[in-house]
């Protein structure tokens, strides 16, 4: 579904952000992009978005050049940004307004998830808070059914039970045709969501696994001091250490927030 | 099915209603509020001017004022979308094709404005003609044609006899000028765009008279035969409508052109 390959980009007069980055995704899986701060995650996904353009390097997406921005590309690509605006109109009028650009456009999805997040069709968007208004535009983009959605910070601005309702929502909405691409620092929200974690470092992809292939290979562990032997990477935490030990016997949850900061610094779970 | 990714009026429909969806409110106070303007504008100028020789050369002046400077304005509000990024994000991803959205700006920003502002202008000065000859009689001449106000223009203020087709050319690319220059403008500069394109073509103009002037003046080059009060412009005796014309056809092609890979090669 995406393919990049040899990708460069820059910003006008700033410094080169990606250098011959590559990366393949595939339909079916929910992926999370995750990062540094400054690592380029955004801007990758403004790219993928063809909000930005590359300075050289081959892009497809959807057999796309997303530069191009044809038609049927649009078609089934949603991203729901960081920071959005929207008119002074009704959700019901938004969704008059918008909904007709979109073929496979599920209105009865729609209305179930508005209902489900809490939101009433005739609220006035702008008297909305910044949570409401980001759950409407991630119901809004679930309701496309685009074959690619594309989530740039979501769960920003959510309470604690929209967050989970998130998880819940986005899990239960997607079909194994659509592909999801997460941008988070909020490890936690997406945890037990994402079937794919890929992590974006000095402007390259420095780390692209399955949930699956990595809790084959490493156990993520909570103990002491005398564990810390033959551990890949631990940090301290109040009475003890979690641990990232390579996996010898049974399949653990994966704790992301360890898992980044070991592939940030270096270390390999192979 | 694959969708048309060049162009399809169905999609022009679909940015029509979204636009109506979006605007109606505005578009609604805007029209009544340009009509309240129209109305009581003429009316402070007919009872402040001496009122029995108002004509339609009158209307006309008063007409032409407004639709340059309304034209400009709303012109200069083209792609409203790139005046912040969270818009432009949503509009440069609305499944349309560049095609359609350039179009549709066109129609709403330029074709609109000139097919609906003489008409709104027509109705409301005529109206107000009416009305106001009711209380007042010594306003004789009360009725409006833009038409005849055009013809007077060009044949008696231009002083030609016969209306040209060049001169004729020559108007209406001007008046297109008007209002293609600021829709440029606003495809290209994200914040303030009127104002930086009026400061663009000020610097362009003054830039032309200087070039002028020291070539005429200070240089005194060979081929330059200045008549008197016409030193910025060539002499090419009755062929200067002619040059004109086309000079400002192919800048309105050009801003036009510019126009298109702006929203074509916009980033955000």
């Amino acid at each position: 579904m995406i393919q990049i390959k040899d990708l460069n980009f820059a910003y006008p007069r700033q410094q080169t952000l990606f250098s011959n980055l590559s990366m393949h995704l595939e339909a079916g899986s929910i992926t999370g992009l995750l990062g540094k701060n400054g690592a380029g995650k955004t801007s990758l996904l403004k790219v993928i978005t063809g909000l930005l353009h590359p300075k050289s390097g081959v892009i497809s997406v959807l057999d796309y050049n997303p530069k191009k921005r044809d038609v049927s590309m649009l078609n089934n690509i949603f991203l729901v940004p960081e920071d959005f605006s929207f008119p002074e109109i009704s959700i019901n009028n938004y969704v008059k307004a918008y909904s007709p650009f979109y073929p496979r456009f599920d209105l009865q999805l729609l209305h179930r998830i508005l209902s489900d997040f809490d939101l009433q069709a005739n609220s006035m968007l702008q008297r909305l808070s910044y949570g409401q208004k980001k759950k409407f535009l991630i119901v809004f983009a679930l309701a496309t059914r685009c074959k690619l959605l594309v989530l740039d910070e979501p769960t920003n601005g959510l309470d604690i039970p929209s967050k989970s309702l998130f998880r819940k929502i986005l899990a239960g909405s997607l079909d194994e045709n659509q592909l999801v691409i997460i941008s988070t620092h909020q490890v936690k929200d997406v945890e037990n969501l994402i079937d794919q974690i890929l992590i974006l470092d000095s402007g390259k992809v420095i780390f692209q696994h399955t949930i699956q292939d990595i809790s084959q290979k490493v156990s993520f562990i909570s103990g002491t001091s005398d564990d810390l032997n033959g551990a890949i990477y631990s940090e301290a935490i109040p009475r003890g250490y979690r641990l990232m030990i390579p996996n010898s016997h049974s399949e653990t949850e994966v704790d992301i927030e360890l898992l980044f900061n070991a592939i940030t610094k270096g270390k390999k779970i192979e | 099915m694959e969708p048309n990714n060049l162009f399809s009026i169905h999609r022009i429909i679909l940015l029509t209603k979204q636009s109506l969806i979006i605007n109606k409110k505005l578009i609604a106070i805007s029209v009544v509020g340009l009509s309240g303007a129209i109305f009581f504008i003429l009316m402070f100028l007919q009872l402040r001017s001496t009122i029995i020789r108002w004509d339609n050369s009158d209307y006309m002046t008063i007409f032409n004022y407004f639709f340059i400077a309304l034209g400009i304005i709303y012109s200069g509000l083209s792609f409203p979308a790139f005046r912040s990024k969270e818009r432009s994000i949503d509009y440069l991803l609305l499944p349309a094709s560049v095609a359609e959205k350039y179009i549709f700006e066109i129609l709403t920003r330029i074709v609109v404005f000139i097919l609906i502002f003489p008409l709104l202008f027509w109705v409301f000065s005529n109206l107000e003609g009416v009305i106001l000859h009711n209380f007042v009689p010594e306003l004789i001449n009360y009725k409006f044609s833009i038409w005849q106000g055009l013809l007077e223009i060009l044949q008696k203020k231009m002083n030609i006899g016969l209306i040209d087709w060049w001169v004729w050319l020559l108007t209406i690319q001007g008046v297109l000028f008007l209002l293609i220059a600021p829709f440029t403008g606003a495809s290209h500069f994200k914040k303030s765009p009127l104002l930086k394109t009026l400061f663009t073509f000020t610097i362009i103009i003054v830039g032309y008279a200087v070039l002028t002037y020291f070539l005429v003046i200070v240089l005194n080059t060979q081929g330059y035969e200045p008549k008197n009060g016409k030193v910025l412009f060539l002499n090419v005796g009755n062929n200067l409508p002619s040059i004109f014309a086309i000079a400002i056809t192919v800048i309105n092609l050009c801003l036009m052109t510019i126009a298109w890979f702006r929203l074509k090669e916009k980033e955000v």
